[in-house]
Parts: C-alpha cells; structure tokens; sequence
C-alpha cells in the first residue's frame, strides 16, 4: 500500500481537475479528466499491468529487429521450397531409374528361362520317348549357354545400377531433415508471437530454443546435398573438380 | 589379398550403408563391417584391425569430419586410408577434409566406377609409400 502523500501527489492533480470539469459543468473537460484518473488509478494499482505492458512493447521491437526472422523470411523459407522440389525430383527420377532397369532385365531372363525351356522340352522328349534329338541340339544348347552368359552379364550390371539408384533416399533424407529444422525454427518464433498477442508477458513463453550445445552440434553437421538453385557457388563442380581441389591443397590427401 | 581387406562404413543412413557394402561386394571386399556414427565406429577402429575406413561426413553424433581428425590424430589409426563419401560438396569443406588428413573424396551421388577407381587408387599410394 502507498503511503497516504504519495496517492495525494498522484491524484490530486486529477482530483482537482475533475472537481473543476464539474463545478464548471463542462462535460468534455470532465470526461477527460475521469479518464485520465482512470489510466492513473489502473497503472498504478496494477503494476503488474505497468511491467507487461513495457515489457511487451519492448519485446515486440526486438522481435522485430531480429536479424534472423528477416533471414527465415528472404531466405531459408523460399530455400527450403526449392529444397523439397529438388526431393520430389529426386525421388522422381530414381523411381523412374529403376522401373527402366527392370524393363531392361525382365526381356533378359525370360529369353533366358524360355530359351533354356525349349531346349530341356526337347532334351526331355529324346529321353522319354528315345526320340533322335536333332543334330544340331549340341549346337543350339551351347549357343544359348553364350547368350545366357552375356544375359545374365546385363542383368548383373542392372542391378548394380539399381542397388544405386537407391542413393536418392540418403539424399532426399539429408534435405527433409534440414527443413525439419527450419519448421521447428518457425514454430518456435510463431509460439513466441501467438504468447505475445495472448498475455503480453514474453518470460512466460513457451521456448523450443535449442541450447547453445545443440546450436553447435547442428553446425559441424554440415549443409546437406547441393540443390539447384541453393546458394550454388560455393560448391564444387563434380568429381573432377574434387580432385583438383584435394591435390591443390598443400601436402595432398594423406 | 584384396579379399581379405576389413572395411569399416559409416553413415547414418541405412541405405546408404547397404548400398556401399554391396559395391564393395561387387569389388571383391566381402569383410564390411557397418556402423550408423562416428561415436559407434571409434570404439570399432580401435579394437578392430580395419584396413579401410569409408564414411558420411552430415552424422547426428560425431560427424565424419570429426571421425577422421579422431582418427588422425589416434598414432594405432594414424595411417588408416579414410574415403570420405558425402553430399557435402561445398569447395570450402573439401579443403577442409582435406587438410585434416583425409586420403580421398567422392560425393553423392556417385557411380560404382569413381568409388573403385578413389579405392584403387588409395591403395596403390598405400602401397607404394
């Protein structure tokens, strides 16, 4: 409770000022003069509306004035659009890479599994029924065993191929995960807006901030695959580029 | 001999290591031992005789970068041949791996050709030195 001078030095001035709205009859003048009595009497009888109303104004320029928002804004958000194209793409096209593998090896070994078919059929009937098998089975058989063998090659190598065209999910994994980030990041900042509008008290906002280990942590991580469009001069070109650059650095890879 | 090399593959992604482990396969190398960090494979170089390391920089853990200066600067794994094998492609990250001792770099994606002709050629340095 305020000592009884100080409550006589805060409202005198408005007291007398009403008084004389009144005595005077003049309407507006004591409209305004309750209304500033009131503002007073609320301020002060509420500190604590005092302290969060500075303390929201004051956190809502900083907010402003933070770098990082207008970087989310001009940058990261329109990166991480281009990012999530590219994994759609990316998905895209190593869908499409296998599908065109396996049309190239199924033709393979059905000739092979038709070709090896006939021949046993007709192997088959010599057997059971002492049929002459035509001269010329020895022949075909082994012509169809070199063809098999250059098949059978193919097919080899499309599945190698297969096996890596798989690498996109490694990729496409780097790239969501980074936006991942980039998504807890805004959540963080709309939560801290969505508890400014609320309550106008920032300490009591919920914080999702990660601590300055994990901060630092998410840095030596490293960028992720280039994508297009992505800041891309700071990356290399291909492996020839690679190499260069490895053999340029004093003393070479070890 | 060459069937005889230990490999070590280190990267977060379990495809990605499937897929490594099945090239080297193809290569002839059929010893691949895997692990997902370089928190889970420090402990497996220095108990393990490995004759190759090969791993993923971008790791939750430790990352491949901090792997290989572990690695460097440990005198039993000193000499141990590191591919990094990564999607960082960035000019300064690559000097970087570099100067921290790494012996090759290929990133991704990548063919089946360039990661056995990066292999073949650490191992004939490897052997000539």
């Amino acid at each position: 409770m305020p000592p009884d001078n100080t409550l006589s030095e805060r409202y005198r001035s408005h007291v007398d000022e009403l008084a004389s709205a009144l005595e005077a009859n003049d309407a507006v003048a004591f409209r305004g003069a309750f209304d500033r009595l009131r503002g007073e009497l609320n301020v002060e009888l509420n500190p604590e509306l005092k302290r969060i109303t500075v303390s929201a104004q004051d956190a809502l320029r900083r907010f402003r004035e933070q770098a990082r928002l207008e970087v989310l804004a001009d940058q990261e958000v329109p990166d991480a659009r281009r990012r999530l194209a590219h994994v759609v793409k990316l998905t895209e096209e190593a869908a499409h890479r296998t599908l065109d593998l396996v049309e190239q090896s199924s033709p393979l070994v059905d000739r092979m599994s038709n070709d090896a078919a006939s021949l046993l059929e007709e192997w088959g009937l010599h057997g059971s029924r002492q049929l002459a098998v035509s001269t010329l089975w020895p022949e075909r058989a082994c012509e169809n065993l070199e063809r098999s063998l250059r098949d059978a090659e193919l097919v080899r190598r499309y599945l190698s191929q297969m096996l890596l065209a798989q690498g996109y999910q490694d990729l496409s994994g780097q790239i969501i995960n980074a936006v991942i980030r980039l998504v807890i990041e805004l959540e963080t900042m709309l939560a801290q807006l969505v508890a400014l509008a609320d309550s106008g008290d920032t300490r009591r906002m919920p914080v999702l901030k990660l601590d300055a280990a994990a901060e630092e942590a998410l840095q030596s991580r490293g960028a992720g695959p280039k994508v297009p469009g992505v800041a891309e001069s700071v990356y290399v070109d291909g492996q020839d580029d690679i190499d260069a650059l490895l053999a340029s650095v004093a003393g070479g890879p070890r | 001999m060459s069937n005889a090399m230990k490999f070590l593959v280190v990267d977060d992604f379990s495809t990605m290591r499937r897929i490594v482990k099945g090239l080297l396969n193809e290569l002839g190398y059929s010893d691949v031992t895997e692990a997902d960090d370089g928190n889970t494979a420090l402990p497996l170089l220095r108990n393990g005789s490995f004759d190759f390391l090969i791993t993923d920089w971008n790791m939750p853990g430790m990352p491949g970068l901090e792997l290989l200066k572990a690695v460097r600067g440990d005198p039993k794994l000193a000499k141990l041949p590191v591919l990094m094998l990564t999607a960082e492609a960035k000019r300064e990250q690559i000097v970087e791996a570099a100067q921290a001792g790494v012996s090759g770099y290929v990133i991704k994606p990548f063919t089946a050709a360039t990661l056995k002709e990066k292999i073949d050629k650490i191992l004939a340095s490897r052997a000539a030195a």
